[in-house]
């Protein structure tokens, strides 16, 4: 069972290589990593720096676009330029170091201005998974930002300018479901019992079980029987307020067993319910945020165009109005408690059940959906984009035994995390460059103090490209023009703020240390922002966790960041 | 564009950098960003130092290192590769032990800053010290997983990393592990032990057998237990003879060792009645006659890393790996051993069967060997974007470590998505250094609370001076002034001390040792506090702040009083432990994400969690988190 030979081989040295991370993202988040078609726009420091933290962990290709030559200072900043490689094109000798870096990623450049290239075939683009632009101008930027937009690729832009990292994110729309949120509270179903659970509690009995049995009943079969007890006593209603959860935690201590010698005896299982009675008790209810999502006309609209995510959605929100009685289908896990093994795997098969009996109901509901809109099992249709990532083409993966066009395993998935799914919608450039845009007045709130918060390099450095826009090269650029550069660039600030509509008031101090900056990239900072950068499409890729929508802001000098709707 | 890199920084920080000399301790996947940052950021003068050779599981994240370095010098090959990128930066890499004593306090005051990117409590505490000692500034960093934080410590201006108490040990008792286990990681701790009974190096605090002297024998149940184990002896016939010596006499026999573990020693166990009146008893197995019905995973999954096996299964793979590792070990001639490793797939083989064994044997659920892998190698996760977001923020403390300037430097944490406040990063100011600090304090001092009558002066230098305090070479003497010297860092010195009890010293309550270590240029005072009986049967305790075990006992004592309510000793002991213990292992949260099996903890995709944290003390040091993970088995 353990010989490993042939093809398998390689596998395993792909489990051995990415060991340290499959304990992450797990290895469907590996699988959609393996998949993914980067394309990076500039083989600057940050550029190659984000390239390196998502070659090694095994991205399946990329591609540089860059049209430059290798200069003297790009030798001094980027790893992946070397002194020898001076003059030669920047884009082929960082693909050729980037792809040392892992002999599973193959790696691809051309030699070629982006900005001309999105005039003569912007289609180019739109083969990519997601696309990491660095250090475009403004111009350059709208080109590029509103055609992956209307292809619906995603964009992530970055910049590292002196002291200061900056990242953009631009996607329609990316919809998660292992959003893995920060606190999370099990779902027990206290409130309202399953009759499966209500059955194996029943089927318990304290009050005539031997002291081991007595020890080892699991918390969660104990604080059912004394809230039925409670409601009992109290008009069929739960505790609802500290006072009394209080007193139903005294009734708790009250049922813990004593000796001969009328000494509490040492019941763990006991401990353990008082202390979970609180957070057992939180009602089940569906998040707002989940809420908001049933609300969402994408999911009240569907059409043949519908994503896997929306289908599901919809059908998790049919199964809320109906057989879930007003609940989300139940998650099926249990905490760890004191308990034998037996009864614990017992009720942990009662949990387990019933989020496989709910999960069905809602595959059932999404079969019907899909035949609804003319995508049911019997149609001749194109399949859809699966919303979780196939197994690889080596057949590494057999996970998923796919029944229709929205496998059972994707189902399970879905309604397992049905509380933390989650939509993230960024704003377009065109909204973000509308000068009547209420976000900008946001920005007021962020900058209208005495210590404006890192928001204000957000202000700054729009006022850069605009000096850019104007005079073709950055403030401070040429060292003998910085104090000249430092009025035309407040200058530039002014408008930008006129434009706006903002009266705010920017200290020179700032304006001047932008000057000194002289559009520098530091290596140190790229290499943040380098890290940073590959995470968020790493969360992008994987569909793991929420990205940041959609400014991000680094302050080295302070080792402060912000992130801003914009 | 014209303006040179150089420029964005002031003169003084472009000075500063031009005749820096830094260390780097460790070549890690901190070790490799931070040789590069330092590099590309114009750092002339490098020293990268690294005991470790490069393994396949680096490669994700160490981006230095090729498939073909593997097994080679981390610290060599990184600063190969980052010379082949970059042929003017002078490097010089050490493939040692900092903790050796080539690196005294002349080597560390060769540098103006020193950087750590390591992975352990004992190095980072000799650095610590040496730092110190040489009054260094030093910028500590960790990460795990997505999380990851910097630090900078500087003697007498901040804390040391040793001011706050580390989160202790998780180790657990002998007869949890040799009897009575009820989790999946004691019976991965057990079976670790067994791999070292049969193959590696002999250690009596790893038996694996049946512990008579487990206190809940005692009385009379105890007695009945004693009286069978002579019995045991005599028909085992195996007990006085090392566990490895019989195993090679049965030719490492997979059916002979499988039902003496599995079946001989259950029934043993079972034979202690008193421990199975309130727990469920153990059902030894037969090897020839194994359970067949006992379903692994249904779930078709084809990796077989992450498929349950089934008791047959185990089986046979527990046979397969010890041949496999009895071909090792005779490879090795006479007196060769093996040394557990998580890489090594025989070993991991071994492991993983010999606990799913066990923890069939005892009703506790079975662990993939993916997940047995974790537990049994304390894997931390990483990846190369945590890194390399805490290498730039090193070298961004770094540079303000240079200008001298401490008020502003900043302990960094990262998160892993931006908090409720939208921020991914918290800087936080350093704290001042804690006056009772035993480490950096002007005169330390340590209380360690002991029973004189049952510690050994090699369990004081061992288990107590070195393991715990982390000292190297401990010179030790009574403060009884006659200057009795108990331990003498020169060989031999004072081996006929080993052996004798503290009391044989007239070390009784009170009394005080002056401990010197020569290399971390470190003394300190141990004060004896003697306990006849210590919380939780524990052999020792170190206790920084005085006034903290006073607190604490005084507290036991309202417990004791509060006896007619209910609570025992052990408990109420228990319970002013636990609480204390919330502040620092509470912020240890797992997740649970998938559950696949009816595992009871621990999935593939969790990894040791600060809580929520916007203050130092909170989230202060996750290194120690993830070495939390370090010291379940070591």
């Amino acid at each position: 069972m353990n010989t490993m030979e042939g093809k398998d081989k390689t596998n395993v040295d792909k489990n051995n290589k990415y060991d340290r991370q499959l304990r992450l993202w797990g290895d469907h988040g590996q699988a959609a990593l393996e998949t993914t078609r980067v394309c990076l726009i500039n083989a600057t420091a940050t550029g190659t720096e984000i390239m390196k933290n998502l070659i090694l962990p095994g991205i399946g290709s990329f591609t540089v676009v860059d049209g430059q030559k290798v200069l003297g200072e790009d030798a001094g900043n980027n790893f992946f330029l070397t002194k020898d490689s001076i003059g030669k094109s920047r884009a082929k000798v960082a693909t050729d170091l980037l792809a040392e870096l892992n002999e599973d990623v193959h790696g691809d450049f051309l030699e070629e201005d982006a900005e001309k290239l999105l005039d003569s075939n912007p289609d180019f683009f739109s083969q990519f998974s997601i696309v990491v632009a660095t250090n475009l101008c403004e111009r350059a930027l709208s080109k590029l930002s509103n055609h992956l937009w209307s292809k619906n690729v995603p964009l992530l832009v970055c910049r590292c300018y002196g002291f200061i990292g900056y990242m953009r994110l631009f996607i329609k729309e990316h919809t998660v479901f292992e959003s893995h949120p920060d606190n999370t509270h099990e779902d027990l179903r206290l409130d309202r019992p399953f009759p499966a659970l209500v059955q194996y509690c029943d089927s318990l009995h304290l009050e005539t079980m031997t002291s081991k049995d007595h020890s080892h009943t699991p918390w969660l079969v104990i604080l059912y029987k004394y809230l039925q007890e409670w409601k009992k006593q109290h008009n069929c209603k739960a505790p609802n307020d500290y006072k009394e959860r209080n007193k139903l935690k005294e009734m708790l201590k009250k049922g813990i067993h004593r000796n001969e010698e009328g000494v509490l005896e040492d019941e763990e299982n006991f401990e353990e319910a008082i202390r979970s009675t609180n957070m057992a008790l939180v009602p089940s209810k569906v998040p707002s945020e989940v809420e908001k999502i049933f609300n969402d006309p994408s999911c009240t609209n569907l059409h043949s165009e519908s994503s896997a995510f929306w289908i599901m959605a919809r059908a998790l929100k049919d199964f809320v109005d109906n057989e879930g009685e007003g609940a989300l289908p139940v998650r099926g896990t249990i905490p760890d408690m004191t308990a034998d093994s037996e009864r614990y795997i017992q009720l942990q098969q009662v949990y387990r059940k019933k989020a496989a009996e709910d999960a069905s109901k809602v595959s059932q509901r999404v079969q019907q959906l899909l035949h609804s809109i003319g995508k049911g099992a019997d149609d001749q249709v194109e399949p859809l984009r699966p919303f979780m990532p196939s197994p690889s083409s080596d057949g590494h993966t057999s996970l998923f035994s796919s029944v229709g066009l929205i496998s059972e395993h994707e189902i399970k998935t879905f309604c397992r995390n049905a509380a933390f799914v989650r939509v993230v919608r960024c704003r377009s450039l065109v909204e973000e460059y509308d000068n009547k845009s209420t976000k900008l007045q946001e920005l007021v709130l962020h900058l209208d103090d005495e210590e404006p918060d890192d928001a204000v390099f957000y202000v700054l450095l729009r006022a850069v490209d605009r000096f850019y826009e104007e005079y073709n090269a950055y403030p401070g650029w040429y060292n003998d023009q910085v104090e000249t550069d430092v009025s035309k660039l407040k200058a530039c600030l002014t408008k930008l703020l006129q434009d706006w509509g903002l009266s705010l008031n920017i200290k020179d101090d700032y304006i001047h240390e932008i000057c000194r900056f002289g559009a520098a990239e530091l290596h140190t900072v790229s290499a943040f922002i380098g890290g940073v950068a590959a995470q968020e499409v790493i969360k992008v890729i994987t569909r793991q966790f929420v990205p940041f929508n959609n400014t991000y802001i680094y302050n080295a000098m302070k080792q402060t960041s912000i992130t801003l709707e914009l | 564009m014209a303006a040179s890199i150089f420029g964005v920084f002031d003169e003084v920080t472009q000075n500063k950098i031009i005749s820096s000399k830094v260390l780097v301790v460790g070549a890690g996947g901190i070790g490799c960003e931070l040789l590069k940052n330092l590099v590309l950021s114009g750092f002339p003068d490098i020293e990268i130092i690294d005991l470790d050779t490069i393994d396949v599981s680096n490669l994700n994240r160490q981006f230095l290192f090729r498939k073909e370095h593997v097994g080679k010098s981390k610290a060599q090959v990184a600063k190969e590769s980052a010379l082949h990128f970059n042929p003017d930066a002078k490097i010089t890499a050490y493939h040692d032990s900092i903790m050796s004593s080539d690196y005294d306090l002349e080597f560390f005051k060769k540098f103006d800053l020193v950087m750590n990117a390591l992975d352990n409590r004992v190095a980072r505490n000799h650095v610590n010290r040496m730092c110190l000692a040489a009054d260094k500034p030093l910028i500590e960093s960790g990460t795990a997983g997505y999380l990851g934080q910097v630090s900078v410590i500087k003697k007498t201006v901040t804390e040391c990393y040793e001011c706050q108490p580390q989160a202790a040990q998780k180790t657990f008792p002998g007869c949890t592990i040799r009897n009575t286990p009820s989790e999946p990681i004691h019976c991965i701790v057990w079976a670790k032990h067994l791999f070292n009974q049969l193959f590696g190096e002999d250690d009596p605090d790893q038996d694996v057998s049946p512990d008579t002297a487990d206190p809940e024998l005692a009385g009379e149940a105890g007695k009945a237990a004693l009286e069978s184990e002579a019995k045991a002896d005599a028909a085992g016939g195996i007990k006085r003879k090392s566990t490895q010596a019989w195993a090679m006499e049965t030719g490492y026999n997979a059916e002979k060792l499988f039902n003496k573990f599995f079946r001989d020693d259950i029934k043993y166990l079972l034979s202690m009645e008193a421990l199975w009146k309130k727990r469920k008893p153990p059902v030894p197995l037969d090897w020839n006659n194994l359970p067949q019905d006992v379903p692994a995973t249904t779930h078709q999954v084809a990796i077989c890393d992450q498929r349950l096996w089934s008791v047959q299964e185990c089986a046979d793979v527990f046979a397969k790996s010890l041949s496999s590792l009895k071909e090792e070990l005779i490879k090795q001639g006479e007196g060769g051993m093996l040394v557990w490793d998580k890489d090594d797939d025989p070993a991991m083989d071994f492991v993983t069967s010999a606990a799913n064994i066990r923890a069939h044997i005892f009703g506790i659920p079975s662990k993939t060997r993916f997940d047995v892998k974790s537990m049994a190698g304390n894997i931390i996760p990483a990846i190369a974007t945590t890194n390399a977001i805490i290498a730039g923020l090193i070298v961004m403390e770094g540079l303000k470590v240079l200008r001298e300037e401490f008020d502003k430097c900043k302990a960094v944490f990262l998160n892993r998505q931006p908090n409720s406040r939208k921020k991914l990063l918290v800087p936080c100011q350093l704290e001042k250094p804690n006056p009772k600090c035993y480490v950096c304090a002007p005169k330390p001092e340590v209380t360690v609370i002991l029973n004189t009558h049952k510690i050994t002066v090699k369990v004081l230098e061992e288990k107590i001076i070195k393991g715990g305090l982390g000292m190297v070479a401990p010179d030790v003497e009574i403060d009884d002034g006659k200057g009795t010297i108990l331990i003498s860092s020169e060989e031999g010195e004072t081996e006929e001390n080993t052996e004798k009890f503290l009391e044989q010293f007239g070390i009784n309550n009170g009394v005080r040792l002056k401990c010197d270590d020569f290399l971390q240029n470190y003394n300190l005072t141990i004060i004896i506090y003697h306990r006849d009986k210590l919380e939780e049967d524990k052999e020792f305790q170190i206790i920084g702040d005085v006034s903290e075990i006073q607190a604490k006992y005084l507290e036991d004592k309202e417990n004791e009083d509060k006896q007619p309510n209910g609570l025992t000793e052990k408990q109420a002991t228990e319970a002013a432990t636990a609480v204390e213990d919330e502040d620092e292992v509470m912020l240890v949260e797992e997740e649970e994400i998938q559950q696949i099996t009816v595992s009871k903890k621990r999935k593939h995709d969790e990894e040791p969690e600060v809580v929520n944290g916007d203050t130092v003390k909170k989230q202060r040091l996750i290194s120690d988190v993830a070495e939390h993970y370090d010291d379940i088995i070591s």
